[in-house]
């Protein structure tokens, strides 16, 4: 999220879309409600009337995966009425930027400009500015001895026109803002009623209800989860919002932002910590052997030219000191090269390539902490009998899970596999200590309530034992590049003991030099990223977290760090413990509820990123009501109820502060450009949003483009895929999770009370589909593709209604995936079966919101 | 109803043992009354505080816990984002480690979670138990041999040293230090494999 | 509303000075309810009432509401019910609603329980002294709701039988928590503090959702039964909540009542051939009966027989 789940309570409309976030993000219900009892319009748009439906203003239907179609018609009606935040875009958006000739987009095709069909991919230059003057980028501090030596980039002057409205300007048509007008002015609200299936008088007042939200003072926030992300264009659908958030000047505002309610506890924390193919900590680039095959390459490819990004050096040479700790110097790349880097085909090892990789016999072993891909990823049949080629496999949770017992599944032969598998049984998350992100970015503590039942271990442990004994036999042995296990820094023990606290103090960032130890001794924490440098003196795990457990008074005590704040004031006479906390503000500056005195959120404490974007370039607030920050220029310094997203002030040689006037305090400093992007070239597939039709489709052609299926899909044409057409499967699918479970299931079917209040797996089937089909609400149904058959029962609803979509009546049905074969109170089949492995190229995400079944009764 | 609750941190620290030492929880006067009558549930618990386990929303809970076991979980009145309450299955996070058995009303340990080390050997049908050792011992074994076995160290002339064959799937369920600790054993095998929750 | 309908509950009443200021309501308010029950599970946690552990075994009616009804060890279920749409921006009129004990001013089971196991505390809630029930089940009989559910075995011998049901958690009360349903709702659809504010709350609500088109909206419980202690906005009116329009106490309730002091010196013969006779005329087992929500019927599943016949119209559940 932007912004953090309090912060709903600040909007003016509200739209939930691809979110059913009251089932399955409970605690949105009391935000949103607080938000409806001050006046707020909450719209909700989902194929399903679901719970969160029941509770809204406005319902809109929709086909499941015509989201971009969906919003392209919002961003047609804000442009063609005028709705937008007219200074907001001008001043902190690219919207005036001129595109290169080069760029082009058509819709005949389906293809914009830049495509290479021997490569199958865009060269996304295409894309770009045109270039006005370029000038050195060099700083004082990248000449510093231990700073590695490279040329940085140069700073671009792009060239502009002088606003949106500069419209007799000769290059207007090559500005962000005329080709985003032309792109999207095909998206009328008879093509997108035609694309998506609602009727138009819903979608207009839906579009009118949102678009007011471009009122300067007004805020609009959009809730989105997997329903937006899991298509082939996912990121396509999130990059969407944006671009209406940025039209609206719902970025960056209390009440606004673009608010990803994100479904496991701390799957924030894990995509923070890059536990990603392609990612470093602290949304940095893992080393690439195409991109970023030597350090000094990623220093001079990574960095932004200027705004804050010119300091990721800092952040990846403070994280290798972190991995090699002394053996990381100048003089070896900070050990770049026992990094492990992403080869030419690297797409294959994400998770839908993964299973290729096992049905190929390239992958021999598997690990899996806590997951249980077995049932969630999709295409699970394929999936299970890959696993069965795997050497060994080792597991990490609480149950047998179906993955640990992937061998048992009711259709595998177990003497016919020959797979070791290795079950660690893990300590429950109130058994161990540490620290957790949510959606918005909090980073909280974790106290251990009780000790695990028997031998269950923390995974800390789990970790600790497995690279100790890993290392030992490297150290007797040898074997393949030693050195890189060798030389990895591994001292996060207290009294001898492996322990969270000090890998707290590596994620937050310390002074580091060649006798630091952290199992011997506390280091000097460092009191936030800002002192991050990259002449080797610094180690930080995570640079983003830098600041989230920083009191010197004593490191070994989380309840004073500000990652375990309880408002605790600055003032209180004891402080915590008997021990001096970490300044912090009042309890809830400015009445808005970003509670800066709980926990600590990241980057710095931040609660809002973008948060200049909420005043106006004067640094005048766009509403006096919800004030994030506000120049004040009287004293000349910016009011702060939240941390400013940036460069507020300036640190004289002599120690003092000046505030930086609103002028040279850029909205969106960490972008290059320092603006907003509209029209970018940073994704792979599109550099605007456009709508493409799911990988299965149960319309016969895109009525927006040539196209129907984005040209960039991944893993289409691998031969597990088994395409269904929609003569044989005519019934849209999708699935999605129920308040009462959770996920695989595997932590919610083993909690009785949990399968007491949803005890069966079902597949949702509206009334009319289920008499065309003589289906009974109850009845056990078949549900069946080209990939697999499951049964369920069915619960036939009012609650899904069929869709008109260009002319023909389109079905949807909607399954839950909470089931496998194990468990000893409630067990199931599994849905994902049916799901298509196909994925997103920028995320690699999976298609699991849209594809094609047919049903019948059992 | 207004709960008044002071900080949790304020009052004296109790000594526990071990790695609990430094929790620093104290006894609540919120819910932990003491003894006004031995009946009252949550008579002389402590408290502990922790995050619930699933959505994401980051709701806080109350551990209360006596003699070394829970007795009660719910949410933290302190808390801003969920202001003590809980959905199901937050409500239900008692039931991962405790519950009421069907038959005898008894509170026991949940029955199908797993406390032992498991192995499954290939072939076989069954799970056995082994020793968390003997299971390490014999991970680290396999580790190494396909690592070894499998090992890539130049890609067109670049220093690559990865390894295709081991994949690691996990971690959003860990705290943030064991994201970083599995992260880094895993990418200092040489695997880049790597992925999460983040997609399912 | 309903009108007090026996002389000695009026009697009742006025002895009891109902609403007096320290009286307590639980506030549910069905247009905040998200359905997503974890109330039920909180009442569950807190009470250590056990829920189904043999595999598969947990009942499902082919709908959300699960339990679908009460049972001897669910005091509470969240009830789900789809009705013909009254807007064109909705498909259906989604009606979430609550069911539990509503501890009634003028309640049946207070007034026919023989050993004052079942009683009003001090709130004005009826909870009950477990170690007082001989297992009766009158109370089963005397309820208009349906609440009470016996535990343990239905052999009317006595000894082994406890009635349960929503007691208003008076341990968390008395320690100045919420009841664990309250606590635990995260919309707030549940609050629960002084019974006029609860109702005060309650009527503006409801004149807010009328307002906001909803034109059924109502409150229940103000009056009904003398006045409940768990009060209802109803956001689509009274059709899709399981509630009936004029609750009432039958007559046998009150005969028990003029029974009691016979009966309170514990004549368990005489107790057990009342309690089956009440039992007769309700047949509550709906493990092995299904509800026909047209017709209003309850049919047997294992004959197809119409068992009863429940008019709605009269008030009947």
């Amino acid at each position: 999220m932007t912004g953090h789940y309090c912060d709903l309570s600040n909007a003016d409309v509200l739209l939930s879309c691809g979110s059913n976030n009251l089932e399955n993000h409970p605690v949105s219900s009391k935000w949103v409600q607080r938000a409806l009892d001050a006046g707020a319009t909450w719209i909700v748009v989902d194929p399903r009337y679901t719970r969160t439906a029941s509770q809204a203003d406005i319902y809109c239907p929709i086909r499941s995966g015509t989201d971009i179609a969906f919003y392209g018609g919002l961003i047609n009606y804000i442009i063609e009425n005028r709705l937008e935040q007219t200074e907001y875009v001008n001043e902190y958006t690219n919207a005036t930027y001129l595109i290169k000739d080069s760029y082009n987009f058509d819709p005949e095709t389906g293809f914009f400009s830049g495509w290479s069909e021997a490569d199958h991919k865009y060269d996304t230059s295409a894309w770009g500015y045109q270039v006005e003057s370029e000038t050195d980028g060099a700083q004082a501090w990248m000449s510093e001895a231990g700073v590695p030596k490279y040329t940085p980039k140069a700073v671009k002057t792009i060239k502009r026109i002088a606003s949106i409205d500069d419209t007799s300007n000769p290059d207007y048509k090559h500005s962000v803002w005329a080709i985003m007008k032309e792109h999207y002015s095909r998206y009328t609200i008879e093509t997108v009623c035609d694309i998506c299936g609602m009727d138009a008088a819903t979608l207009e007042l839906v579009y009118k209800t949102y678009a007011s939200t471009g009122a300067p003072e007004k805020s609009g926030t959009i809730m989105y989860a997997l329903g937006q992300t899991q298509h082939h264009y996912g990121s396509q659908n999130t990059r969407i919002m944006t671009l209406v958030q940025l039209l609206l000047g719902n970025a960056g505002i209390a009440g606004g932002g673009v608010n990803a309610l994100r479904g496991e506890p701390n799957v924030q924390g894990a995509t923070d910590m890059a536990m990603l193919v392609f990612d470093f900590p602290g949304y940095l680039k893992w080393p690439s052997v195409t991109d970023t095959p030597t350090l000094r390459k990623w220093l001079e490819t990574q960095p932004n030219a200027q705004g804050y990004y010119v300091n990721k050096p800092k952040f990846l040479i403070a994280g290798l000191k972190e991995w090699y700790g002394k053996n990381a110097t100048v003089d070896n790349d900070y050990g770049y090269d026992w990094l492990p880097k992403i080869p030419k085909n690297g797409a294959i090892y994400t998770t839908i390539g993964t299973f290729e990789l096992m049905d190929q016999g390239i992958m021999k072993g598997y690990f899996a902490w806590g997951q249980n891909p077995v049932v969630s990823d999709p295409n699970a049949k394929f999936n299970r009998n890959a696993m069965a080629k795997l050497d060994w496999l080792v597991v990490a949770d609480w149950v047998v899970t179906a993955t640990a017992s992937f061998w048992n599944a009711p259709d595998m032969d177990p003497s016919q596999i020959n797979t070791e598998v290795y079950l660690m049984p893990a300590a429950l998350i109130y058994e161990k200590s540490g620290t957790i992100a949510n959606s918005g970015r909090w980073l909280q503590w974790r106290q251990k309530a009780v000790e695990p039942i028997d031998e269950a271990k923390p995974d800390y442990e789990i970790c600790d034992m497995l690279w100790r004994e890993i290392s030992k036999l490297y150290q007797a042995e040898g074997g393949a590049c030693p050195e890189a296990i060798l030389n990895v820094k591994w001292d996060y023990y207290v009294d001898g003991k492996i322990d969270p606290r000090p890998v707290a103090w590596a994620l937050n960032g310390y002074e580091i030099d060649d006798s630091t130890d952290l199992g011997a001794k506390a280091p000097k924490l460092l009191p936030n990223f800002t002192k991050l440098t990259a002449d080797g003196k610094t180690a930080n795990a995570i640079w983003i977290y830098g600041g989230f457990y920083n009191n010197n008074a004593d490191p070994y005590d989380p309840a004073i760090q500000p990652v375990a704040r309880r408002h605790t004031k600055i003032d209180s006479e004891d402080g915590v413990n008997g021990k001096e906390m970490v300044p912090v503000p009042d309890k809830d500056p400015g009445n808005i509820r970003l509670y800066p005195s709980w926990a600590f959120s990241w980057p710095a404490n931040r609660r809002v990123i973008y948060n200049r974007a909420s005043a106006d370039a004067k640094g005048k607030p766009w509403n006096p009501d919800r004030v994030l920050v506000a120049w004040d220029d009287s004293k000349k310094e910016w009011i702060r109820n939240d941390v400013p997203d940036f460069g507020f002030s300036t640190t004289a040689e002599d120690g003092t502060v000046t505030h930086n006037p609103p002028e040279k305090c850029p909205a969106f400093f960490m972008k290059d450009e320092l603006h907003a992007n509209f029209v970018t070239t940073g994704m792979k597939d599109a550099p605007l949003p456009e709508h493409y039709e799911p990988f299965e489709t149960p319309v016969e052609k895109n009525l927006l483009n040539g196209a129907l299926n984005s040209p960039m899909i991944k893993f289409a044409e691998n031969e597990s895929v088994k395409k269904g057409d929609r003569s044989q499967y005519p019934i849209v699918a999708t699935t999605y999770s129920i308040t009462e479970h959770w996920q695989t299931g595997a932590q919610t079917r083993m909690c009785p009370v949990l399968d007491e209040i949803q005890p069966r797996q079902f597949i949702e089937i509206g009334e009319a589909l289920a008499a065309e089909k003589g289906i009974a609400n109850g009845d056990e149904v078949v549900v069946f593709n080209n990939r697999s058959e499951v049964r369920m029962n069915a619960l036939v609803t009012k609650r899904i209604q069929p869709l008109t979509v260009q002319g023909q009546t389109v079905h949807l049905v909607g399954m839950i995936h909470h089931w496998d074969w194990t468990n000893r109170y409630s067990t199931g089949e599994v849905t994902n079966e049916l799901t298509p492995n196909v994925g997103d190229p920028n995320s690699f995400i999976p298609e699991y919101k849209a594809f094609l079944v047919d049903v019948r009764k059992a | 109803m207004e709960l008044t609750r002071r900080g949790f941190f304020k009052a004296t620290a109790l000594a526990f043992a071990g790695s609990m030492a430094y929790e620093l929880s104290t006894r609540s006067a919120a819910f932990a009354i003491d003894g006004d009558a031995d009946d009252w549930k949550l008579v002389n618990t402590e408290e502990y505080t922790n995050i619930c386990c699933y959505c994401s929303g980051g709701c806080g809970v109350i551990c209360s816990v006596r003699d070394g076991e829970l007795i009660n979980l719910e949410g933290d009145p302190d808390h801003p984002i969920n202001e003590g309450c809980l959905c199901p299955k937050g409500a239900a996070m008692f039931q991962l480690r405790n519950i009421v058995d069907d038959k005898t009303g008894e509170i026991i340990h949940n029955p199908e979670r797993v406390t032992k080390p498991l192995v499954r050997r290939p072939g076989a049908s069954e799970w056995e138990e082994i020793s968390w050792d003997q299971m390490i011992q014999e991970i680290a074994r396999h580790v190494k041999d396909t690592r070894d076995a499998t090992f890539i160290d130049k890609e067109d002339g670049v220093t690559c040293n990865y390894t295709p064959a081991i994949g690691s799937m996990g971690g959003s369920q860990q705290n943030s230090e064991e994201e970083y600790l599995i992260l880094k054993v895993m990418r200092s095998l040489g695997i880049v494999a790597i992925d999460n929750q983040a997609r399912v | 509303m309903a009108t007090v309908q026996y002389e000695l509950n009026r009697t009742h009443l006025a002895e009891r000075n109902a609403y007096a200021a320290s009286e307590k309501a639980i506030l549910f308010d069905s247009s905040r309810c998200s359905g997503c029950k974890g109330c039920m599970v909180a009442c569950k946690c807190w009470n250590m009432l056990p829920s189904p552990m043999e595999l598969n075994s947990q009942e499902w009616n082919a709908s959300l509401q699960c339990p679908y009804d009460l049972g001897p060890n669910t005091r509470l279920t969240i009830t789900f019910r789809e009705l013909d749409s009254t807007s064109p921006y909705r498909p259906v009129d989604w009606a979430i609603g609550r069911r539990a004990c509503m501890h009634c001013t003028d309640a049946g089971c207070v007034n026919v329980c023989p050993t004052g196991a079942l009683f009003h505390n001090e709130d004005g809630l009826v909870t009950y002294d477990a170690s007082k029930c001989i297992g009766c089940s009158y109370c089963l009989g005397a309820c208009p709701f349906d609440v009470p559910r016996h535990i343990g075995k239905d052999d009317l011998s006595g000894t082994a039988i406890r009635i349960n049901k929503c007691t208003g958690c008076p341990d968390r009360v008395s320690h100045g928590m919420n009841p664990a349903c309250v606590t635990t709702c995260q919309p707030g659809a549940l609050q629960f503090g002084d019974r006029t504010e609860m109702v005060k709350i309650a009527e503006e609500r409801a004149a807010a959702l009328k307002a906001k088109g909803y034109e059924n909206a109502s409150v229940y419980g103000i009056n009904e039964m003398g006045g409940t202690h768990v009060i209802y906005v109803l956001k689509y009116g009274l059709d899709g909540y399981e509630l009936p329009a004029n609750p009432s106490i039958s007559w046998m309730t009150s005969a028990s009542e003029i029974m009691k002091p016979v009966l309170g010196i514990g004549f368990i013969a005489l107790v057990a051939g009342l309690g089956a006779c009440l039992l007769s005329g309700i047949g509550y087992r709906r493990d092995e009966l299904r509800y026909d929500e047209v017709n209003h019927d309850v049919i047997d599943v294992d004959t197809g027989d119409i068992v009863k016949h429940i008019d709605k119209e009269a008030g009947e559940r």
